[in-house]
Protein backbone atom coordinates (compact mmCIF):
# COMPACT_ATOMS: atom_id res chain seq x y z
CA UNK A 1 0.00 0.00 0.00
CA UNK A 2 2.78 2.43 1.01
CA UNK A 3 4.92 1.39 -1.90
CA UNK A 4 1.95 2.00 -4.13
CA UNK A 5 1.58 5.53 -2.74
CA UNK A 6 5.30 6.32 -2.96
CA UNK A 7 5.45 6.41 -6.65
CA UNK A 8 7.89 8.75 -8.37
CA UNK A 9 5.15 11.05 -9.43
CA UNK A 10 3.67 11.39 -5.98
CA UNK A 11 7.08 11.93 -4.40
CA UNK A 12 7.81 14.70 -6.87
CA UNK A 13 4.47 16.35 -6.15
CA UNK A 14 5.04 16.07 -2.43
CA UNK A 15 8.48 17.60 -2.69
CA UNK A 16 7.12 20.44 -4.81
CA UNK A 17 4.34 21.09 -2.31
CA UNK A 18 6.79 21.06 0.59
CA UNK A 19 9.15 23.41 -1.24
CA UNK A 20 6.31 25.79 -2.12
CA UNK A 21 4.95 25.73 1.40
CA UNK A 22 8.45 26.26 2.75
CA UNK A 23 9.11 29.16 0.42
CA UNK A 24 5.76 30.69 1.30
CA UNK A 25 6.52 30.26 4.99
CA UNK A 26 9.92 31.85 4.57
CA UNK A 27 8.40 34.70 2.48
CA UNK A 28 5.64 35.32 5.03
CA UNK A 29 8.18 35.23 7.81
CA UNK A 30 10.28 37.85 6.04
CA UNK A 31 13.38 35.74 5.55
CA UNK A 32 13.22 36.13 1.79
CA UNK A 33 12.94 39.95 1.73
CA UNK A 34 16.66 40.69 1.07
CA UNK A 35 16.73 38.10 -1.65
CA UNK A 36 13.49 39.46 -3.12
CA UNK A 37 14.75 43.01 -3.02
CA UNK A 38 18.01 42.04 -4.58
CA UNK A 39 16.31 40.21 -7.38
CA UNK A 40 13.63 42.92 -8.01
CA UNK A 41 15.82 46.04 -7.80
CA UNK A 42 17.26 45.71 -11.33
CA UNK A 43 13.74 45.64 -12.68
CA UNK A 44 12.77 48.70 -10.65
CA UNK A 45 15.84 50.60 -11.84
CA UNK A 46 15.06 49.66 -15.42
CA UNK A 47 11.43 50.69 -14.94
CA UNK A 48 12.32 54.06 -13.46
CA UNK A 49 14.91 54.70 -16.21
CA UNK A 50 12.29 53.93 -18.81
CA UNK A 51 9.65 56.05 -17.08
CA UNK A 52 12.00 59.06 -16.79
CA UNK A 53 12.94 58.83 -20.43
CA UNK A 54 9.31 58.57 -21.37
CA UNK A 55 8.39 61.60 -19.28
CA UNK A 56 11.26 63.58 -20.78
CA UNK A 57 10.17 62.55 -24.21
CA UNK A 58 6.57 63.40 -23.45
CA UNK A 59 7.54 66.82 -21.99
CA UNK A 60 9.58 67.59 -25.05
CA UNK A 61 6.52 67.31 -27.26
CA UNK A 62 3.86 68.66 -24.90
CA UNK A 63 5.69 71.51 -23.13
CA UNK A 64 5.06 74.23 -25.79
CA UNK A 65 1.35 73.71 -25.40
CA UNK A 66 1.67 73.77 -21.63
CA UNK A 67 3.75 76.95 -21.72
CA UNK A 68 1.11 78.68 -23.77
CA UNK A 69 -1.56 77.47 -21.37
CA UNK A 70 0.49 78.58 -18.39
CA UNK A 71 1.10 81.98 -19.91
CA UNK A 72 -2.59 82.44 -20.55
CA UNK A 73 -3.40 81.32 -17.03
CA UNK A 74 -0.68 83.61 -15.69
CA UNK A 75 -2.04 86.63 -17.51
CA UNK A 76 -5.55 85.78 -16.33
CA UNK A 77 -4.33 85.47 -12.76
CA UNK A 78 -2.41 88.73 -13.09
CA UNK A 79 -5.57 90.42 -14.27
CA UNK A 80 -7.48 88.96 -11.37
CA UNK A 81 -4.79 90.11 -8.94
CA UNK A 82 -4.89 93.64 -10.38
CA UNK A 83 -8.68 93.66 -10.21
CA UNK A 84 -8.67 92.40 -6.63
CA UNK A 85 -6.03 94.92 -5.64
CA UNK A 86 -8.10 97.76 -7.09
CA UNK A 87 -11.14 96.37 -5.26
CA UNK A 88 -9.15 96.28 -2.03
CA UNK A 89 -8.07 99.90 -2.53
CA UNK A 90 -11.68 100.93 -3.26
CA UNK A 91 -12.93 99.04 -0.22
CA UNK A 92 -10.26 100.59 1.98
CA UNK A 93 -11.30 104.02 0.70
CA UNK A 94 -14.94 103.21 1.43
CA UNK A 95 -14.01 101.95 4.87
CA UNK A 96 -12.07 105.12 5.67
CA UNK A 97 -14.96 107.25 4.39
CA UNK A 98 -17.45 105.19 6.39
CA UNK A 99 -15.39 105.58 9.55
CA UNK A 100 -15.37 109.35 9.09
CA UNK A 101 -19.11 109.40 8.44
CA UNK A 102 -19.79 107.18 11.48
CA UNK A 103 -17.76 109.57 13.62
CA UNK A 104 -19.71 112.52 12.21
CA UNK A 105 -22.95 110.64 12.86
CA UNK A 106 -21.91 110.01 16.45
CA UNK A 107 -21.17 113.71 16.84
CA UNK A 108 -24.55 114.63 15.33
CA UNK A 109 -26.33 112.22 17.70
CA UNK A 110 -24.50 113.57 20.72
CA UNK A 111 -25.39 117.16 19.77
CA UNK A 112 -29.12 116.90 19.00
CA UNK A 113 -29.75 120.64 19.38
CA UNK A 114 -28.57 121.18 15.80
CA UNK A 115 -29.58 119.67 12.49
CA UNK A 116 -26.68 118.53 10.37
CA UNK A 117 -26.01 117.74 6.75
CA UNK A 118 -22.90 115.74 5.94
CA UNK A 119 -20.81 116.88 2.98
CA UNK A 120 -17.61 115.72 1.36
CA UNK A 121 -14.70 118.05 0.69
CA UNK A 122 -14.10 118.03 -3.06
CA UNK A 123 -11.61 120.83 -3.52
CA UNK A 124 -9.49 123.57 -2.07
CA UNK A 125 -8.91 127.21 -2.89
CA UNK A 126 -6.62 127.95 -5.83
CA UNK A 127 -4.95 130.95 -4.23
CA UNK A 128 -2.47 130.07 -1.49
CA UNK A 129 -3.35 133.36 0.24
CA UNK A 130 -6.88 132.22 1.05
CA UNK A 131 -8.15 129.32 3.15
CA UNK A 132 -11.33 127.94 1.63
CA UNK A 133 -12.65 124.48 0.84
CA UNK A 134 -15.31 123.36 -1.63
CA UNK A 135 -17.96 120.83 -0.52
CA UNK A 136 -20.30 118.69 -2.59
CA UNK A 137 -23.58 120.06 -1.21
CA UNK A 138 -25.22 123.26 -2.37
CA UNK A 139 -28.45 125.21 -2.47
CA UNK A 140 -30.31 122.18 -3.87
CA UNK A 141 -29.58 120.43 -0.57
CA UNK A 142 -30.96 123.31 1.47
CA UNK A 143 -27.71 125.06 2.28
CA UNK A 144 -27.62 128.82 2.62
CA UNK A 145 -25.00 131.52 2.91
CA UNK A 146 -23.50 131.83 6.38
CA UNK A 147 -24.35 128.36 7.68
CA UNK A 148 -21.69 127.11 10.14
CA UNK A 149 -19.58 124.10 9.19
CA UNK A 150 -18.14 121.75 11.79
CA UNK A 151 -16.55 118.33 12.20
CA UNK A 152 -16.74 115.94 15.11
CA UNK A 153 -13.69 117.76 16.50
CA UNK A 154 -14.87 121.33 16.29
CA UNK A 155 -15.47 124.44 14.24
CA UNK A 156 -14.38 124.49 10.60
CA UNK A 157 -15.86 127.68 9.16
CA UNK A 158 -18.96 128.99 7.40
CA UNK A 159 -20.47 128.86 3.97
CA UNK A 160 -19.30 131.77 1.89
CA UNK A 161 -20.71 131.10 -1.58
CA UNK A 162 -23.14 128.62 -3.11
CA UNK A 163 -24.17 127.08 -6.37
CA UNK A 164 -26.80 124.39 -6.89
CA UNK A 165 -24.65 121.37 -6.06
CA UNK A 166 -21.56 122.78 -4.34
CA UNK A 167 -20.58 125.36 -1.79
CA UNK A 168 -17.44 127.26 -0.86
CA UNK A 169 -16.60 127.31 2.85
CA UNK A 170 -14.45 129.99 4.43
CA UNK A 171 -12.26 128.27 7.03
CA UNK A 172 -11.61 129.92 10.37
CA UNK A 173 -7.93 129.91 9.36
CA UNK A 174 -8.61 132.39 6.53
CA UNK A 175 -7.08 135.79 7.02
CA UNK A 176 -10.48 137.50 6.71
CA UNK A 177 -12.15 135.23 9.26
CA UNK A 178 -13.04 136.45 12.74
CA UNK A 179 -14.77 134.22 15.30
CA UNK A 180 -16.04 135.52 18.61
CA UNK A 181 -14.96 133.10 21.31
CA UNK A 182 -14.86 132.60 25.04
CA UNK A 183 -12.17 130.98 27.13
CA UNK A 184 -13.73 128.28 29.26
CA UNK A 185 -11.55 128.48 32.35
CA UNK A 186 -10.69 132.17 32.30
CA UNK A 187 -14.32 133.10 31.56
CA UNK A 188 -13.32 135.92 29.23
CA UNK A 189 -14.15 136.61 25.64
CA UNK A 190 -11.95 137.28 22.68
CA UNK A 191 -11.65 136.90 18.95
CA UNK A 192 -10.01 134.14 16.96
CA UNK A 193 -8.45 135.39 13.75
CA UNK A 194 -7.01 133.51 10.82
CA UNK A 195 -3.91 134.46 8.92
CA UNK A 196 -2.51 134.34 5.44
CA UNK A 197 -0.45 131.26 6.37
CA UNK A 198 -3.40 129.31 7.77
CA UNK A 199 -2.49 129.67 11.42
CA UNK A 200 -5.00 131.00 13.94
CA UNK A 201 -4.51 133.27 16.90
CA UNK A 202 -6.60 134.73 19.69
CA UNK A 203 -6.88 138.47 20.16
CA UNK A 204 -8.96 141.07 21.97
CA UNK A 205 -8.65 139.32 25.35
CA UNK A 206 -8.83 142.06 27.99
CA UNK A 207 -5.62 142.68 29.92
CA UNK A 208 -5.86 141.68 33.55
CA UNK A 209 -7.46 138.34 32.96
CA UNK A 210 -5.25 135.39 33.72
CA UNK A 211 -5.27 133.04 30.74
CA UNK A 212 -3.59 129.68 31.17
CA UNK A 213 -1.92 127.65 28.48
CA UNK A 214 -4.24 124.83 27.43
CA UNK A 215 -7.41 126.76 28.22
CA UNK A 216 -10.24 125.55 26.01
CA UNK A 217 -11.64 128.00 23.46
CA UNK A 218 -15.31 127.76 22.44
CA UNK A 219 -17.48 129.92 20.23
CA UNK A 220 -19.37 132.53 22.25
CA UNK A 221 -22.22 133.10 19.84
CA UNK A 222 -21.70 136.86 19.92
CA UNK A 223 -22.31 138.58 16.62
CA UNK A 224 -24.70 135.89 15.45
CA UNK A 225 -22.22 134.39 13.01
CA UNK A 226 -21.68 131.07 14.78
CA UNK A 227 -23.74 129.16 17.35
CA UNK A 228 -22.30 129.13 20.87
CA UNK A 229 -20.29 126.35 22.53
CA UNK A 230 -18.53 124.86 19.52
CA UNK A 231 -14.98 123.75 20.24
CA UNK A 232 -12.35 125.86 18.43
CA UNK A 233 -9.01 125.00 20.01
CA UNK A 234 -6.70 125.44 22.96
CA UNK A 235 -4.43 128.28 24.01
CA UNK A 236 -0.78 127.62 23.16
CA UNK A 237 0.81 130.88 24.25
CA UNK A 238 -0.40 134.24 25.51
CA UNK A 239 1.40 137.53 25.49
CA UNK A 240 0.46 140.98 26.66
CA UNK A 241 2.46 144.07 25.84
CA UNK A 242 2.73 147.17 27.97
CA UNK A 243 0.29 149.99 27.40
CA UNK A 244 -2.15 147.89 25.39
CA UNK A 245 -5.73 147.12 26.27
CA UNK A 246 -5.83 143.57 24.99
CA UNK A 247 -3.64 140.52 25.08
CA UNK A 248 -3.18 138.06 22.26
CA UNK A 249 -1.81 134.58 21.76
CA UNK A 250 -1.49 131.58 19.52
CA UNK A 251 -3.93 128.69 19.35
CA UNK A 252 -3.74 124.99 18.62
CA UNK A 253 -6.87 124.32 16.52
CA UNK A 254 -8.74 121.10 17.23
CA UNK A 255 -9.49 120.50 13.57
CA UNK A 256 -6.72 119.34 11.26
CA UNK A 257 -7.50 121.62 8.33
CA UNK A 258 -4.93 120.01 6.05
CA UNK A 259 -6.70 116.64 6.04
CA UNK A 260 -10.36 117.62 5.98
CA UNK A 261 -12.32 115.08 3.96
CA UNK A 262 -15.88 115.27 5.32
CA UNK A 263 -17.72 117.97 7.26
CA UNK A 264 -21.12 118.67 8.79
CA UNK A 265 -23.13 121.76 7.91
CA UNK A 266 -25.42 123.05 10.68
CA UNK A 267 -28.60 123.64 8.71
CA UNK A 268 -30.88 125.01 11.44
CA UNK A 269 -28.74 128.01 12.29
CA UNK A 270 -29.35 131.32 10.56
CA UNK A 271 -26.41 133.63 10.82
CA UNK A 272 -27.20 137.27 11.51
CA UNK A 273 -25.60 140.02 9.48
CA UNK A 274 -25.07 142.85 11.93
CA UNK A 275 -22.94 144.92 9.57
CA UNK A 276 -25.67 147.56 9.01
CA UNK A 277 -25.87 148.07 12.78
CA UNK A 278 -22.17 148.78 13.13
CA UNK A 279 -21.65 152.55 13.16
CA UNK B 1 -6.79 120.86 -15.30
CA UNK B 2 -9.11 122.67 -12.88
CA UNK B 3 -9.95 119.43 -11.06
CA UNK B 4 -6.24 118.61 -10.77
CA UNK B 5 -5.61 122.06 -9.33
CA UNK B 6 -8.48 121.91 -6.82
CA UNK B 7 -7.90 118.37 -5.64
CA UNK B 8 -4.14 117.85 -5.93
CA UNK B 9 -2.02 120.92 -6.50
CA UNK B 10 -3.87 123.13 -4.00
CA UNK B 11 -2.98 120.58 -1.32
CA UNK B 12 0.59 120.02 -2.51
CA UNK B 13 2.24 122.65 -0.33
CA UNK B 14 5.61 123.89 0.74
CA UNK B 15 5.04 125.83 3.98
CA UNK B 16 1.83 127.66 3.01
CA UNK B 17 2.62 128.12 -0.67
CA UNK B 18 1.13 126.09 -3.50
CA UNK B 19 1.47 125.91 -7.27
CA UNK B 20 -1.01 127.43 -9.72
CA UNK B 21 -1.45 124.92 -12.54
CA UNK B 22 -3.99 127.02 -14.44
CA UNK B 23 -1.61 129.96 -14.56
CA UNK B 24 1.28 127.77 -15.72
CA UNK B 25 -0.86 126.14 -18.39
CA UNK B 26 -1.96 129.56 -19.66
CA UNK B 27 1.61 130.85 -19.79
CA UNK B 28 2.89 127.75 -21.61
CA UNK B 29 0.04 127.84 -24.11
CA UNK B 30 0.50 131.54 -24.82
CA UNK B 31 4.23 131.04 -25.41
CA UNK B 32 3.78 128.37 -28.03
CA UNK B 33 4.36 129.27 -31.69
CA UNK B 34 1.28 127.61 -33.09
CA UNK B 35 -1.21 128.56 -30.42
CA UNK B 36 -4.28 130.45 -31.57
CA UNK B 37 -7.19 132.27 -29.91
CA UNK B 38 -4.99 133.22 -26.97
CA UNK B 39 -7.27 136.03 -25.84
CA UNK B 40 -10.10 133.50 -25.59
CA UNK B 41 -8.00 131.12 -23.50
CA UNK B 42 -6.93 133.95 -21.20
CA UNK B 43 -10.54 135.04 -20.86
CA UNK B 44 -11.71 131.51 -20.05
CA UNK B 45 -8.93 130.91 -17.51
CA UNK B 46 -9.61 134.23 -15.77
CA UNK B 47 -13.32 133.38 -15.72
CA UNK B 48 -12.74 129.90 -14.27
CA UNK B 49 -10.42 131.26 -11.60
CA UNK B 50 -12.97 133.96 -10.72
CA UNK B 51 -15.72 131.38 -10.48
CA UNK B 52 -13.83 128.99 -8.21
CA UNK B 53 -11.63 131.29 -6.15
CA UNK B 54 -12.71 133.64 -3.39
CA UNK B 55 -10.21 136.25 -4.56
CA UNK B 56 -11.74 139.56 -5.70
CA UNK B 57 -12.50 139.68 -9.42
CA UNK B 58 -9.78 142.14 -10.31
CA UNK B 59 -6.92 139.90 -9.13
CA UNK B 60 -7.26 137.02 -11.66
CA UNK B 61 -8.36 139.40 -14.42
CA UNK B 62 -5.29 141.62 -14.01
CA UNK B 63 -2.94 138.63 -13.57
CA UNK B 64 -4.16 136.85 -16.70
CA UNK B 65 -4.26 140.08 -18.69
CA UNK B 66 -0.66 140.72 -17.61
CA UNK B 67 0.27 137.16 -18.59
CA UNK B 68 -1.21 137.70 -22.06
CA UNK B 69 0.68 140.95 -22.62
CA UNK B 70 3.95 139.68 -21.19
CA UNK B 71 3.90 136.40 -23.12
CA UNK B 72 3.37 138.31 -26.38
CA UNK B 73 6.35 140.54 -25.60
CA UNK B 74 8.56 137.66 -24.47
CA UNK B 75 7.56 135.60 -27.48
CA UNK B 76 8.61 138.41 -29.80
CA UNK B 77 11.96 138.95 -28.13
CA UNK B 78 13.21 135.50 -27.08
CA UNK B 79 11.23 133.20 -29.31
CA UNK B 80 14.30 130.94 -29.78
CA UNK B 81 14.25 129.78 -26.15
CA UNK B 82 10.64 129.23 -25.08
CA UNK B 83 11.66 127.57 -21.80
CA UNK B 84 13.52 130.72 -20.76
CA UNK B 85 10.42 132.69 -21.68
CA UNK B 86 8.34 130.31 -19.58
CA UNK B 87 10.59 130.90 -16.57
CA UNK B 88 10.55 134.68 -17.02
CA UNK B 89 6.77 134.93 -17.35
CA UNK B 90 6.16 132.43 -14.51
CA UNK B 91 8.43 134.44 -12.23
CA UNK B 92 6.80 137.75 -13.15
CA UNK B 93 3.23 136.40 -13.03
CA UNK B 94 3.73 134.79 -9.60
CA UNK B 95 5.14 138.02 -8.21
CA UNK B 96 2.30 140.01 -9.75
CA UNK B 97 -0.21 137.56 -8.31
CA UNK B 98 1.41 137.92 -4.90
CA UNK B 99 1.35 141.71 -5.02
CA UNK B 100 -2.27 141.83 -6.18
CA UNK B 101 -3.40 139.20 -3.66
CA UNK B 102 -1.79 141.04 -0.77
CA UNK B 103 -3.30 144.30 -2.01
CA UNK B 104 -6.73 142.68 -2.22
CA UNK B 105 -6.44 141.27 1.30
CA UNK B 106 -5.26 144.65 2.54
CA UNK B 107 -8.29 146.32 0.96
CA UNK B 108 -10.56 143.72 2.57
CA UNK B 109 -9.03 144.63 5.92
CA UNK B 110 -7.84 141.07 6.44
CA UNK B 111 -5.31 140.06 9.07
CA UNK B 112 -2.11 140.01 7.06
CA UNK B 113 1.56 139.91 7.91
CA UNK B 114 3.67 141.02 4.97
CA UNK B 115 6.73 139.06 6.15
CA UNK B 116 4.75 135.84 6.59
CA UNK B 117 3.06 136.37 3.25
CA UNK B 118 6.41 136.68 1.52
CA UNK B 119 8.37 133.99 3.36
CA UNK B 120 5.71 131.35 3.92
CA UNK B 121 3.48 131.86 0.90
CA UNK B 122 5.02 133.87 -1.93
CA UNK B 123 8.49 132.33 -2.08
CA UNK B 124 7.34 128.68 -1.72
CA UNK B 125 4.65 129.33 -4.36
CA UNK B 126 7.27 130.83 -6.64
CA UNK B 127 9.54 127.82 -6.12
CA UNK B 128 6.73 125.35 -6.86
CA UNK B 129 5.62 127.30 -9.93
CA UNK B 130 9.19 127.42 -11.27
CA UNK B 131 9.64 123.69 -10.65
CA UNK B 132 6.37 122.84 -12.33
CA UNK B 133 7.06 125.20 -15.23
CA UNK B 134 9.33 122.64 -16.92
CA UNK B 135 6.92 119.66 -17.07
CA UNK B 136 3.94 121.90 -17.84
CA UNK B 137 5.85 123.54 -20.68
CA UNK B 138 6.81 120.14 -22.12
CA UNK B 139 3.26 118.85 -21.81
CA UNK B 140 1.67 121.91 -23.37
CA UNK B 141 4.24 121.89 -26.18
CA UNK B 142 3.23 118.32 -27.08
CA UNK B 143 -0.45 119.20 -26.77
CA UNK B 144 -0.02 122.24 -28.99
CA UNK B 145 1.76 120.20 -31.65
CA UNK B 146 -1.10 117.74 -31.51
CA UNK B 147 -3.80 120.42 -31.52
CA UNK B 148 -2.24 122.53 -34.28
CA UNK B 149 -0.35 120.20 -36.62
CA UNK B 150 2.09 121.87 -39.00
CA UNK B 151 0.27 120.74 -42.15
CA UNK B 152 -2.91 122.41 -41.01
CA UNK B 153 -1.32 125.87 -41.18
CA UNK B 154 -1.01 125.74 -45.00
Amino acid sequence: MISKLLTTKNLRNLIIILVVVGVLFLAISGYLTPLFSFSVSPFIRAQSWLAQRYLAFSDFFTSPRDMATLRAENSELNEQVAMLQSEIVALQENLAQSEILYTLLDFARSNPEHEYLAATVIGREISPYLQYIIIDKGSNDGLRHGMPVVTQQGLVGRIDALIADAARVQLITDSASIVNVKLQTAQVEGQVRGSVTGEISIDMVPVGNEVEVGDVIMTSGLGGTYPPNIFVGQVLTMQSKENVLFQSGSIQPVVDFSSLSAVLVITNFDSVNITPLIP
Amino acid sequence: MLMLQLSVFSQWKILAGSADLLLLFTIAWCLHDRSKYLWLLVLIMAGITNFVSAMPVFVPVLVYLGVYILTRQVHLRIWQTPLLGMFIVTFAATLAQTALSIAALFIQNAEISFTDAMIKVALPSLLLNMLLAIPVHALVRELAFYAFPKGAEA
